[in-house]
Formats: structure tokens, sequence, C-alpha cells
């Protein structure tokens, strides 16, 4: 049986970050601010207080107290509140591969998908955002109205998965 | 002794078949242990009733169809030869009455000659009451097993999986590719409808052994492939997409794990199909007779099971491989008594000459009795001779299996020699390789005996009369022949009767069989249980609902729930004895003379800022947005580019450069498209955010005369004027205040994260209980919006109407920039009798929602319903509708007629606003 073990991590601050122009100072900006650069697509970047994820071409998922970007943005992009509609659920344990694959459209079997990358995908037709936080985890950011029912989903096919 | 037996020994495990108990060794078929039990009839025909032995040993096997397992666990249909014994496994035959050996329904047998292909279209027809009659019976008489009636008590899982290389079959030739690609470096995937790899070599022993296949599977697990057992490609689809039928249990078993049966959505990089070829039976007389089997499953039975289906054999043939089944029998102590070779002389490099072989032979007819074999006729030469048998396997050559090929979109290429098609290109990263690639050569004779008692396809009764039937009533197309005559349709999908019938229909039409055509492999090509797709057993796959954040405090009320796309909302909130129209009337009145609160969260939502805010949202609504003061509101509706109206809502300015823009729930995720679209696309260089907040607020709307009186007992301020928002703080949660009215009333919105929601939404409940309100919903909503003549999308908005028919051309804006302006130029959608929005009171009775509208019974439509309600406070039928000229027929009186229904009421057409026109209301 495939060990996964399924929670709910404490609910952060969620923001989309959108940058509509001057892309490259904003960057630069960012970089001098905070000490790291902002990710690029498909992959997560930033520390434990303060993570962004890209999830569009100019948009980017932030997960943490984000009033400092506020200033680094000025008026070359806006942040906008999100969280009361997403849902952050954690499968820790070596299985969460084959449980994501489970009514899963999307190879989170790949070695490629390492930790620090994020991919959007469907699983069991929920559209969700996945981000690889580590070998043995992966958070999965899913709609709050699908959320009791992937977690009935994902709960049940514990039950019987196998690797 | 005679007919099927085994040496015993080994036997651990017990079933049962008809009630009675046998036993069965480890790995046995179900048809293995019955024929090692000396059992030879199985089962009954679909339409004669004959019976039906064991012919093949594989997935092709058109009679031995029976149900497996008990209660909600019972598969009807199941094929005995693809189903493997586990300890209590219980098993009936089907299609007979009182029981298999005398089944009553076999005196249609005696009256064949009256029930030939066709038979139902020319003698069931008439008016459709005549056909409502005759159903009843031909439904009895129709089928085989029957469904369970009882819920499968288990799970079936749909997983995706992804590699360079699927292996399509396990035998010599798919296990040597399987192993080369994992060699190679390639993520591979091996599948095998077997419960075993390299079944076939152990019918034909090669140069591999059963060492070598476990070695070779152990390697390609070792290099990390992945190798599943019991699995059937049951589908190939575009771009290298196969879903694959993984049975985890035997049918009737019950799973350790819960799950039964497991679908694999997999995409491979490339797809091998080794997947070999199906033996073809010969056409004679009775060649349906328990006793008559195919030459390969013969072998199966003999050196894979230990058993010998028959002690005096007769094998007949028309190529090299029914002689290596003599060997095989004779090496077991089977006679064989005659070898029939159509050919007229031995193949070539034979040396067998220790059978009686006879050349220019062929069957003509297989005689038995009491449900044996007895004898075989034969023409051997210009001499017809008997042989006393108990077993006459067949041999009529190979049909290469090329349904996941053409399934693929891959073309087929005629064998001469092998009389078969073959795999011939695909557009798809496919290769056939083994046997399905390159078929053995046959000789091609042409069927002995009597053609009405010959069968081609077993499974549904079809002989070859049947197929001169139809060519002489006039069937010459291949795909209305199998329609006609029923052939190769059900469970069997003419895995043993395509070619026999195909050889009859291109005799008949004097051409080649590829000249004659070939029917389409549609998927599955091997029965699938249904709840592996979606059946209720599949449990939540792809039937998830969204829940509202608020779910606990609506169920608290036991609503009725009503689906609304993914949603389910709350219809109405019934108290004791109410019914739904009782429950959503009695809200309603509560809302037009009290307060109601009701939950408008699936609404969508978008913040849209940025310095481009404004141009931005004048392109996406088609109502003027630049005017809009902070703190302010107006309706909105948005136009597809083609000038219709797609979606509508709200559009509020919430400070200098940041507004939120509201649509419909139904639309919302069209409308978080469309959005998506013009940002990115028609506007890149806006410097605009356009962010979708559906699910980030809670709406909670109030409404009614008391509503500000609601949000004023709560708020530390005045509640905003109509169509005018603030933020404000209620029980201490920062919120959104909007007024804006979907009612008719004086009504507020309030939005809030949805993570804080539930003490405003506690506060606000307890207010409007105070003022003698109570929660609505949806059913009352549609009361009151009808009443007030507020639009719906998907009733009055239905992708067909222009602002002008909908009467909101007085609200576009008329700088030309938003979507759709300039296709609301083109001629048509200004003609005068487009179908406009109009209202309806009905003269007498209820308004059918969805009527036609009709000057006269029998005349042409010039209109329909799009919703019915009624007045909420006064009672009588009200409707909105949209009707030809509608806005020039004010006064004018139509009927609503619903022929389906059979409802018609007399109605008089009038403005679309039956409540408080001037919205006097929404004053303070």
């Amino acid at each position: 049986m495939t060990k996964v073990t399924i929670t709910l991590p404490a609910a952060g601050s969620l923001h989309a970050l959108e940058i509509w122009s001057n892309t490259m100072a904003v960057t630069e900006r960012f970089m001098a601010e905070m000490g790291f650069g902002l990710p690029r697509l498909g992959t997560s970047g930033g520390t434990d207080a303060l993570r962004l994820i890209r999830v569009e071409p100019c948009v980017w998922l932030v997960e943490g107290d984000p009033t400092a970007l506020t200033t680094i943005l000025g008026g070359d992009g806006t942040i906008t509140a999100i969280g009361g509609g997403i849902v952050r659920i954690r499968l820790s344990g070596s299985g969460w591969r084959s449980l994501l694959m489970e009514g899963g459209m999307f190879d989170a079997e790949s070695s490629a998908f390492a930790p620090g990358c994020i991919a959007a995908t469907l699983i069991d037709h929920v559209a969700v955002r996945l981000h690889v936080i580590s070998a043995d985890a992966c958070d999965v950011y899913v709609p709050a109205s699908f959320s009791a029912g992937l977690l009935h989903f994902w709960r049940q096919a514990l039950e019987t998965l196998t690797e | 002794m005679t007919g099927p037996s085994r040496v015993s020994g080994g036997e651990t495990l017990t079933f049962s078949f008809d009630g009675k108990r046998f036993m069965a060794r480890e790995g046995d078929t179900l048809a293995a242990a019955l024929l090692a039990n000396g059992v030879g009839l199985v089962g009954r025909s679909f339409k004669y009733h004959r019976p039906r032995g064991i012919m093949t040993a594989g997935i092709e096997e058109p009679n031995a169809l029976v149900t497996v397992g008990e209660g909600g666990r019972a598969e009807p249909n199941t094929r005995a030869t693809d189903v493997f014994i586990y300890d209590g496994l219980v098993a009936h035959s089907q299609n007979r009455w009182p029981n298999l050996t005398i089944d009553v329904g076999s005196v249609l047998g005696l009256v064949s000659r009256f029930l030939p292909a066709g038979f139902y279209y020319k003698t069931f027809f008439g008016s459709s009451k005549r056909w409502m009659f005759y159903e009843h019976f031909i439904r009895k008489a129709a089928g085989l097993g029957k469904a369970p009636t009882q819920a499968d008590p288990d799970r079936f899982s749909q997983r995706a999986a992804f590699c360079d290389t699927l292996v399509v079959g396990g035998g010599p030739a798919g296990l040597s590719a399987a192993l080369e690609a994992a060699e190679a470096g390639k993520a591979v995937i091996l599948v095998e409808q077997d419960r075993i790899l390299g079944a076939s070599l152990i019918r034909d022993p090669q140069e591999h052994d059963a060492a070598w296949i476990a070695a070779t599977g152990a390697r390609i697990r070792n290099l990390g492939g992945r190798i599943l057992l019991r699995t059937t490609a049951s589908g190939y689809w575009d771009h290298n997409f196969l879903t694959l039928s993984e049975r985890c249990v035997e049918p009737g078993q019950q799973p350790p794990h819960g799950v039964a049966q497991r679908l694999w959505h997999v995409r491979a990089g490339q797809v091998i199909l080794a997947t070999g070829s199906i033996e073809r039976p010969l056409a004679f007389a009775h060649n349906d007779r328990p006793g008559v089997m195919l030459a390969q499953a013969t072998r199966t039975y003999v050196r894979r099971f230990g058993v010998v289906p028959g002690q005096c054999v007769v094998i007949a043939t028309n190529n090299d491989d029914a002689y290596r089944t003599a060997e095989a029998l004779s090496e077991a102590g089977a006679e064989i008594i005659a070898l029939l070779d159509s050919r007229h002389r031995p193949p070539e490099g034979s040396a067998i000459h220790h059978f009686p072989v006879f050349h220019d032979a062929v069957p003509v007819a297989a005689r038995g009795s009491r449900h044996r074999l007895r004898s075989v006729t034969a023409q051997v030469g210009s001499e017809t001779r008997r042989f006393g048998a108990d077993l006459l396997v067949v041999s009529g050559g190979f049909t290469p299996v090329i349904h996941l090929h053409m399934q693929a979109g891959g073309t087929l290429e005629w064998n001469e020699a092998a009389q078969a098609f073959v795999a011939g290109t695909s557009d798809q990263n496919v290769v056939t390789i083994g046997g399905a690639a390159s078929p053995d050569p046959i000789d091609h004779a042409t069927p002995a005996g009597d053609p009405r008692k010959s069968f081609i396809d077993f499974q549904n009764d079809v002989t070859l009369a049947d197929v001169d039937l139809a060519w002489a009533e006039g069937y010459r197309s291949v795909e209305h022949l199998k329609r006609y005559t029923t052939l190769g349709m059900a469970t069997d999908q003419g895995k043993l009767s395509n070619m026999a019938a195909l050889g009859r229909l291109a005799e008949r039409q004097g051409v080649s069989i590829p000249v004659a055509g070939l029917t389409t492999f549609r998927p599955p090509y091997t029965p699938l249980t249904m709840g592996a797709l979606a059946g209720a057993g599949a449990k939540d796959a792809g039937a998830h609902v969204r829940r509202l954040a608020l779910y606990d405090f609506h169920q608290a009320h036991a609503p009725l729930w009503q689906p609304l796309g993914y949603w389910f909302r709350p219809r109405a909130y019934p108290r004791a004895g109410e019914t739904l129209a009782q429950a959503a009337l009695r809200e309603a009145r509560t809302v037009r003379n009290a307060v109601g609160l009701t939950d408008v969260s699936t609404l969508a939502k978008f913040e849209v800022s940025g310095p481009d805010a404004v141009a931005f949202l004048e392109i996406v609504c088609a109502t003027s947005v630049g005017k809009l003061a902070i703190g302010r509101g107006r309706y909105t509706f948005m136009l597809r580019e083609d000038g219709f109206v797609f979606d509508d809502g709200t559009v509020w300015r919430l400070s200098d450069n940041r507004y939120l823009l509201t649509s419909s729930t139904g639309g919302a995720d069209r409308m978080a498209t469309h959005i998506s679209y013009v940002r990115n696309y028609l506007c890149p260089q806006m410097r605009v955010s356009a962010i979708n907040v559906q699910e980030h607020y809670v709406g909670i709307a109030v409404a009614g005369p008391h509503a500000k009186a609601v949000l004023a007992a709560l708020m530390a301020q005045e509640p905003p004027r109509h169509m005018s928002t603030i933020p404000a703080t209620l029980s201490g949660v920062p919120v959104m205040v909007l007024a804006a009215s979907y009612s008719g009333e004086r009504a507020f919105e309030i939005y809030v994260d949805a993570t804080r929601a539930a003490p405003v939404w506690v506060a606000l409940e307890d207010a409007v209980l105070a003022q003698g309100g109570s929660p609505y919903g949806m059913e009352a909503m549609e009361y009151l919006r009808i009443e007030k003549g507020h639009l719906v999308v998907g009733a009055e908005i239905d992708g067909r109407s222009t602002p002008h028919d909908l009467a909101l051309h007085k609200m576009l804006n008329t700088s030309g920039c938003s979507i759709g302006a300039s296709g609301l130029h083109r001629p048509s959608l200004s003609l005068p009798n487009r179908r406009q929005l109009v209202g309806l009171e009905a003269i007498t009775g209820d308004i059918p929602e969805g009527a036609m509208l009709v000057t006269r019974i029998g005349a042409e439509p010039e209109g329909h319903v799009s919703a019915a309600g009624m007045r909420v406070l006064d009672g009588g039928s009200i409707a909105l509708g949209q009707l030809q000229s509608g806005f020039a027929r004010f006064g004018e009186e139509l009927i609503a007629t619903s022929p389906m229904r059979g409802k018609q009421t007399r109605v008089r057409v009038v403005a679309p606003h039956f409540y408080d026109v001037s919205g006097r209301r929404y004053n303070d």
C-alpha cells in the first residue's frame, strides 16, 4: 500500500501579483530588495516567509505577507487578494506522485518534476496547481469549492493505491 | 471414455457452475476447469438457443458466455475462457430455462427457417402502439445475461500513466520489443490481457522457454518498466493516447483493497502492437456443436492446462498450424481419427505421416446427441466419408488483431496468402509486430455443407444462408449487411465471424474481399465493465460538485439543493409540510414584504486594476464605464464579437484605478476565459491586472423593504444608496457592501473574504430573522427576477439576442470600442421581425415554461416562453418570452402551447416588467 499523508497546512495569505509594465526594472528592484529573483515560469522561489509561484507570464501567486511587494511594484503592477478562494493541500510521503496520477492528467512521476517545480493540471476534472516542495511532498492549490470533493476522492484513492 | 478430461491431481480450488461444485487447479480458466471436469455444454445461443460448448481459449470466445459472481458483483456475459478460477467462484449459464440441458427456448431452433435475418424488421412493424405491444415480448426474449440489480460494492479507479513505449501484448514478440526498449533507456509499459506473460510459448514451445519469459519480465521491471497483467488495451485515441482496462481481481471476486478494475489513461511516445492473431473457424453444417473447437485453443488446453478436450479427434484445416495440434493431442494420448486438409498436397517439408491425413478434404457436417459430438461427415475429393469422433478441431486460418491499429487511424493492407487484413501505415507513432504483422498462409476453400446450418457468427446465430438472404434482398454494403443480420455485434464484435462474412459477401458480389469492404473497429473491441468508465461504481470520478463556502450554514436549514453547473445551491428552504412551490412562494413574499437573505457567492467576480482599467473594461463591457464615480456601480452586459449578448452583471468603481466586475454564475468559466483572452491577446500592452476572484469572495444578498434596516443595525455607517458601494465592517470583518438588486426590492450584496465569511452570515441571518425575514433560495429568486423583468443567462440571454432584442440598446457605449460593437452593424441584426423580449400575462391558466408562442394552433411559432413564474403578491401566471417584432405587439393575444406536455394557455403580450416599473422601491 502506498503511503501518503494528506494535510491542510495553516492557511497563509495568498495574493496574485501582476506586473504590467517595466518588467525588467521590477525584476531588478525585486532582486535588490528581497535577495532572490522573481521565479521563472514553471518554478517557485522565495523563503519560508514569502514564496512566489509564477502562474502566468506576468502573474505570480504570492504566499506570505505581500506588504513589501507593493513598494517594489510601484506603478508597474498590483497585488490582489485571492486567498479566500484557494485551499492548499499538502501530500506527503513517498507515494504522492502515484496519488496524483490517480484521476490525474499530468506526468507527476517524471523525474523532471523536481522540488521547486510547479504545474497546472487537472485532477479528476478539477483544475489544480501543483508545487513540489521536496522529494517527499507536494502542495496542491485547489479551488476552495472543489476542496472537499477532492479530499474525499484522494482519501478514498489512498485506501487502494499501489505504486 | 469420451469427451473432455484431465488426469486428476493438483486441484485445490473449488468453484460451482449452475449450482454444481467442481475442483480446479490454480491457473485454470473457467473454461479449462469445466473441460477438465468433463463439462462440454456451457451455454445456449442468443437466437435459437442452440447448445454451445467451448470453442476457443481466449477473449474471442463467442459461445461460452456465463454470469460470474453474485449480487452486485455478478458480471454477465463473461467469457469462460477469460476468467481465472479463484476459490469459491460461482458461475451460471445464461439464456436458458429451466436449465442448460433442457431449455424450452430451444424450440426456436425447430422453427429457425421462419426466423431468418431481418425477421424482426419484416414482422414487427406498424404503428408505434403496436410496437409497444411487440416490445414487451421481444425484450423478454432478447439478451443473454441479466444485468445485476444490486449496486456494485467495489470501486473502479482511473489512473494516468506516461511512457516512451507502450507494448500491447506479452507474447514473445511483445516481450522482446519491451525488453529492447527498456534496455535502450526508454520508459516502458507492457500490457498483457492474460494473467501470465508468454502464454503462447507454453502452447508452442520455441527457442524461448519459461525461464526466458521470467528473466525477460524481471529485466524489464528492473529497468523501470511497468508490466500490467490482466490488462486490455481497450481504445486507441488521438496523439498516442490509449485506455487500458486492468482487472485487479477476477469477475465476481471480492477485491482485497477495494478496487475491482482500473482504467489507465496512457500517453505513449510510441506504441508497439504485438497483439497476435485470432484463429478462424470453418463453415459447415452444425459447426456450432459442443465438441467443435479451434486448433490453437485445443493445443492450449492440452499443453497449458493439461486438459484433453476429446479422445477421438477429427482435425479439419486449411493451413499447417493444425498439424501441431495433432501432435499435441497425440502426445496427450488422444487418437487422431482423421486430419482433413483442404489443400490438395501435403504441406512442404511436412514430416507428419503418422496421422491419417486426407487431402482435398473439408468437413460437411458435425453430428451428435446429448450435446456431445458423435461423428463428422466430410467431403474427401468426390467421396463423402463419415468419421466417429468426440472432438472436431478446426482451423480456418488466422485473422491478425488489428483493431487498435485501425482505431489509431491506420490503413489496412490485404494479405492474399493469409486471406487477411494486416496493418498498413498510420499517422500516429505505432507499429505492429509479430503474428499480427505476418499471419500464416492458408488455402481458401469454399465451405461445404448446408448453409442454413453453417454458422459464421456463433454469438448472434448468423449463418451463411443469412448472408445470402441479405444479399438477395439487396444489402450490398458490408455496413448494411452487418446491421441487417446482426453479424459482428454484441460482446463478440465479429472476432471470429468478420472474415467469413466478408468472404461470403465478396463471393456473392464477385469481387475480392478488400473490394467488398470492412466494418469499422470501434472501441472497445473487448467488453468493458461500465463501472470502469463512469458508472456508479466509479464513485466520484468526474462527478465532483462545487461546495459553497457557507455550505454548513445552509445545510442547517435542510434546503433542497439544486445543481447549477458544478455548483449545488439551495433551491428553497421548505418548512415542515411545505412543497417546493409553497416554500419558494413564501420566501419570495418574505422578500417582498420584509427581508430575505441568500447566498450569491457563485457569481463570477473579477478585480480589475491599473491605470488602464477603464479602457480595459470598456473593451469587455458594452456599456460605458469611464464616467463611473468612485463608490458607484452600474448594470452592464458583454457582447460576443458577432454582437450577441453573452453575459451580464455589474461593474463597480472601488477606488481610483480599481474596479469589481461581476457576471453570471452559469457563464463564470466562460467569462474567465474571455477576460484572459482580452487581457493576454487583445490588450497585452495595457497597464491593467484582471484577476478572477470568484471564490475569494463570498457574496451574501440581503433584499427587501427591511434590508436597509438590517444593514444599518450591523454597520457603524449609513448603508449605501442604490447602485453605490462602500467598504465597511460587519461583525469585525472587513466587507464590501454593494447596493444592487436582482429582486426588485432595495437590496445589498455583501462581499467578504471566504475564509472570514461565517460570522458575517451569522450576523446577517440573525438580523434578518429579527426583522421577520428568512433565507431564500433559487426558486424564490426566479419568481422575483421574472416579476421585475431581470434577465438571466441561459434563458433570455441565450446567445441569439442583441442588445436591441433585449431592450438594452439605450445603454450601449456609443464610442464603439467594445467587443461586439462593430458586429452590431450587420444588417440582419436590425431586421424588424427579430425576436424581442416581451412580458406575457396568462388570460387563463398557467403559462408553461418553454412553450411556443403561436397566433393559432397549427400556426408557425413566432416566439417562445423563456421563463415562467407568477406575481408574487397578487398571484397570476406571468412569463418572459421572446417574440417576433415583440416590441410592437404589446396587447396582442397569443397562445402559449407546449404539445409535448399537452398544455396550452392564452396569453397577452405586455411589457417585460410586472413590478415597480418606476423603480421607486430602490429609494429609501
